[in-house]
């Protein structure tokens, strides 16, 4: 049960980071990506052929999950600003696709839908973290989330984080103000991009296996969720966010009520609890950080629409 | 028929590329027919995306489900409508009675999701009613796997399905119905909207929901009569593709999605734009891997692709209105 | 806004109580767990194969259970087919449950993963239909009772080579582990006997038009198709083939055995050759599941949840024995017992584990008239030759 609960917080931790990332995108940039799987997944396979081909360690993969990520976050990211909305969505969504769909038909590299196993565990200073123990791993995904949070709030403070505001909540003013749009849109992209890089490495390296069936349209809905259940703009909300929709999605394992009760009824459930979230609070839990510029930063006043 | 003998005359021609055979003609007509009917059955279901789209201007994710539940009432009334007559007559008109209450109770269905999910979410943000929309999509496909069980069913077609051959190229009766009832969606759906004084209220809603109430119109009722239409072509399409595809819990997923991805690139809230991206995709799914001897599991990269690239060029999608912005 | 909060975390707690007063007052009674696919796209198979292990436990339950007095109990989780999920449901079944077997999981991704988990926490785990041929060289833990692709493959292949006279053959599988591990298979051995596969077509998951691939075969024009998919996937490539006007005889696998391919294909499966499980000869063991499945379902059991059916019914066997001989349940023990299951008489056939936990199992051969196989003989290949066993 305990054990369970820490799983739980692991699978968070992940996701977290993932929602920390969509949460630049979209909460700060306004713009409505659907792609955090495909960035996932590159990271996943990174680390998983890297360690598994070529014998890596798992610290030696990370910056090129980070990089190879941010890369196609710059790939995706420079072409697609001239979409809006919804369109900027679907090219988004179809780039997540792409990636998936790739991974599952290039056997010579990712071995397609067999996909790869037998990833070796991290070794920190000769201690092996071991993913079954729990403890160990927990505290180093807690660690890169809190390194993430710290940065992105730091970020979100900087001259960055408010061109971005002034972007998303009109664009036409932010240039004439002289913001360059085109850049601060690309910087969000690739930030976004590479923290789900690195999430994707920490999953590849907790599961030790990895196969193109995780990395489905559905994560990236799962992870805008989280962002915005938690509330947009707000980081702390991202995290959150994706404790919450992770503790709802493992509620019935976690209180042993899954034996007793049918799957379908367990999917009914996190249906009806999203619904029912979204009508009792649309701005999120927590709503967007709102501050007070000039003065010292001002905290949470969520709920004030 | 009459093609048959060009197409018999032309079957050892083949379309060559520096000297290595790339596909026949006869092949090439048989792409073309199946990208055409793959792409009429998204066309259907972009349809009625694109009705919700426009309006309310969110992802009814929803929408997909809600095509699977049409499905689902259809094939129960069909069969029990039919009994065990022969093929005939009347199971074609079993077939339109079981359709049309499909249709009926769809509509209400979409009705009651509007007012339950959608609709105290209308002042939310734009996100908002996405994730409710997502639940909602969750509960239906969960609760049609837990009443109706996991396994495909066999819809049986109510009319003699035996193919027609064209010389080499082959197409059925089903085929044929899938494309002519979409383009008469189309057709009906575009005067309904250009002609009619309800048409003429949705598209004012679409535009300004503030303004059309302060010229009188009910934006509640025109909001729950697109939901209504919405849902009834959702089964429409369900029910036509079920034909083919068999019934089952997920089925609106996967074909829902590629249905939405063209009506975007079609250019949101647009009908023949709708229709044309359904199309496209079709043909594109085909030839993408059809022609150039891709490997076919690489068909959704190929679809994708061209469709990220077509919107990079026209942002609006390729009938979509280029909006002046102002600040 | 704190408030709200508040009240969220305060209904989860709530709601969480009745599990943890209930983990206090543990039974005495031994769980064994199943893991599968119960939603999502696969959920048909997870469903089916639950089915199986309900009715075998329910059965053994009626019967008295262990020692006559203490039944068992089957804890079901959903795996979706994923790897996170199926981890998840591992660490509830292993740490929550405290089961001391797992029947599952189905699918071979999440087999994977679940099988390096039961194998460092030392539970034994049997699997109905993960075929992947490096499944069982997990660990000792790990078994299955179905065969590998690597055998059903190599059957198909000299089988379509040597005694069906094919020359050329064309694939068309789903880019899913099971389907491709067949595809392999076959086409490693069709091409080892001196066949070729002139055109393999792949598919996606959840694809329902098969029409350019089949196109794509059509004009390659193979002898036969080799099509070694799931059932609802198999009955839509028939239908859409005559569609399409193709006369090339199929050949199939073992998603064949599932009796609902005759619901959603009708006569289209005429003349479909396929590699399923060995028939056993003047055995009613096998009907009388089939019936006893049906009558209790509603559905037919596909060739998984036979195997899940001799999979559980072998799991519950060796704790039986164990609790005879101890007293009690010991995982090293049940998995002692498991591995020396010797010529168990199940319902798809005499079950025997070879050493690394690999089903020892023949093949059958079945030709389908109209909607009804007829058996044409149990196969088996050794040294690189095909063996007729009868």
């Amino acid at each position: 049960m305990f054990n369970f609960f820490l799983l739980i917080l692991i699978y968070s931790g992940i996701y977290a980071l993932m929602a920390l990332g969509q949460n630049i995108i979209t909460g700060y940039g306004g713009m409505l990506s659907l792609t955090q799987a495909g960035f996932f997944a590159i990271g996943s396979y990174a680390t998983a052929i890297l360690t598994t081909r070529f014998g890596w360690s798992f610290w030696g993969t990370l910056p090129v999950a980070f990089l190879l990520s941010a890369l196609f976050g710059l790939l995706i990211g420079l072409p697609t600003l001239r979409l809006k909305g919804d369109y900027l969505a679907i090219a988004t969504l179809g780039f997540g696709e792409i990636v998936r769909n790739v991974l599952n038909n290039w056997d010579s590299l990712t071995n397609g839908p067999m996909g790869i196993q037998k990833i070796p565990m991290p070794i920190l200073f000769g201690y092996t973290i071991n993913p079954y123990k729990k403890y160990a791993f927990l505290i180093m995904i807690f660690i890169f989330v809190l390194i993430a949070y710290l940065l992105f709030q730091r970020l979100a403070r900087s001259r960055m984080g408010r061109a971005l505001t002034a972007v998303r909540e009109d664009e036409i003013a932010a240039q004439a103000m002289g913001i360059n749009i085109t850049k601060y849109k690309v910087y969000a992209f690739i930030l976004g991009a590479s923290v789900a890089g690195i999430a994707g490495s920490l999953q590849a390296t907790f599961t030790l296996s990895v196969t193109p069936g995780t990395y489905t349209f559905m994560v990236s809905v799962m992870v805008l969720c989280m962002v915005v259940l938690g509330g947009m703009g707000n980081f702390k909300a991202s995290i959150l966010g994706a404790f919450i929709i992770q503790l709802i999605s493992y509620f019935p394992q976690l209180t042993g009520l899954s034996g007793s009760i049918p799957a379908q009824f367990q999917q009914i459930l996190f249906g009806l609890i999203l619904v029912v979230m979204m009508i009792w609070r649309p701005q999120g839990i927590l709503g967007r950080e709102t501050r007070r510029y000039g003065g010292a930063a001002g905290n949470g006043k969520g709920g004030a629409q | 028929m009459l093609f048959t003998p060009v197409f018999s005359c032309y079957r050892t021609v083949q379309f060559s590329y520096e000297g290595e055979s790339i596909v026949g003609i006869a092949e090439f007509f048989q792409h073309l027919m199946n990208g055409l009917t793959l792409g009429g059955i998204y066309a259907l279901i972009a349809l009625g995306y694109t009705m919700v789209y426009g309006i309310l201007k969110f992802i009814n994710f929803a929408h997909g489900d809600v095509l699977m539940v049409g499905a689902y009432v259809g094939l129960f009334l069909f069969d029990l409508f039919r009994g065990s007559s022969p093929l005939g007559l009347w199971t074609i008109i079993a077939f339109f009675i079981a359709m049309i209450i499909s249709m009926a109770f769809s509509a209400l269905l979409g009705m009651f999701i509007e007012r339950v999910a959608y609709k105290p979410l209308r002042k939310a943000t734009r996100l908002a009613p996405l994730l409710s929309a997502i639940g909602v999509s969750f509960i239906l496909s969960n609760s049609a796997a837990w009443m109706f069980g996991t396994h495909s069913r066999k819809f049986n077609y109510p009319f003699d399905n035996t193919p027609l051959h064209l010389g080499d190229v082959v197409i059925t009766p089903h085929q044929v119905l899938i494309l002519v009832v979409s383009l008469a969606m189309m057709i009906i759906l575009k005067l309904f909207i250009d002609r009619t004084r309800m048409g003429k209220a949705m598209r004012a809603t679409s535009l300004d929901q503030g303004t059309a109430m302060l010229m009188g119109i009910n934006v509640n009722r025109i909001i729950s009569l697109t939901f209504a239409i919405g849902s009834a072509l959702a089964a429409v399409g369900g029910i036509l593709i079920a034909l083919d595809f068999k019934v089952y819990a997920t089925m609106g997923t996967m074909t829902g999605l590629k249905a939405f991805v063209a009506a975007v690139v079609g250019g949101i809230g647009n009908i023949s734009g709708a229709m044309f991206g359904g199309i496209l995709l079709g043909l594109l799914e085909t030839f993408g891997v059809a022609i150039f001897g891709i490997p076919t599991g690489l068909k959704d990269t190929i679809a994708f692709g061209v469709l990220i690239i077509i919107l990079l060029v026209k942002p609006e999608g390729l009938f979509g209105k280029v909006e002046k912005e102002k600040v | 806004m704190k408030k709200s909060l508040f009240v969220l975390l305060a209904i989860l707690a709530v709601l969480s109580f009745p599990a943890f007063a209930q983990g206090g007052g543990e039974s005495a009674s031994p769980k064994i767990g199943f893991m599968g696919p119960m939603s999502g796209d696969y959920a048909n198979y997870g469903v089916l194969s639950n089915n199986s292990a309900m009715l075998a436990v329910e059965q053994f339950n009626a019967k008295g259970g262990f020692g006559g007095k203490l039944p068992v109990v089957l804890v079901t989780e959903d795996s979706e087919g994923r790897v996170e999920k199926g981890l998840s449901s591992i660490e509830k079944l292993s740490s929550s449950d405290k089961i001391v077997g797992l029947i599952g999981p189905v699918l071979t991704g999440t087999s994977f993963a679940v099988g390096e988990r039961v194998q460092n926490e030392g539970i034994v785990m049997i699997s109905p239909s993960a075929t992947h041929a490096d499944i069982t060289n997990i660990g000792d833990y790990v078994f299955r009772t179905v065969v590998s692709d690597g055998l059903q493959g190599e059957v198909a292949g000299h089988y379509f080579y040597d005694k069906l006279g094919y020359r050329t053959i064309g694939v068309l599988y789903a880019k899913n582990d099971y389907s491709q591990g067949l595809y392999e298979g076959m086409s490693a051995a069709f091409e080892a006997a001196g066949g070729k596969v002139t055109i393999a077509e792949a598919f996606n998951v959840g694809d329902k038009d098969f029409k350019t691939q089949l196109t794509r075969i059509r004009s390659a024009n193979p002898q036969a198709i080799y099509i070694p998919n799931y059932t609802a996937e198999m009955a839509q490539i028939l239908e859409q083939a005559s569609q399409l006007g193709m006369k090339i005889p199929f050949l199939s696998c073992d998603g064949f055995s599932n009796p609902d391919i005759y619901k959603l294909a009708g006569e289209f499966t005429n003349g479909v050759i396929y590699v399923g499980p060995a028939k056993v000869k003047e055995s009613p063991a096998f009907s009388t599941f089939v019936s006893q499945y049906t009558a209790k379902y509603g559905v037919g059991p596909d060739s998984f949840a036979t195997n899940a059916y001799d999979g559980t019914n072998i799991l519950l066997a060796a704790m039986d024995k164990v609790y005879k001989a101890s007293g009690k349940f010991d995982r090293k023990a049940i998995r002692d017992a498991v591995a020396a299951t010797k010529d168990y008489p199940g319902v798809s056939g005499i079950v025997n584990f070879a050493e690394n936990g690999d089903l020892v199992a023949y093949q059958g051969l079945y030709k389908v008239n109209k909607t009804t196989p007829e058996y044409l003989g149990t196969f088996t290949v050794v040294d690189g030759k095909l063996v007729q066993i009868d």
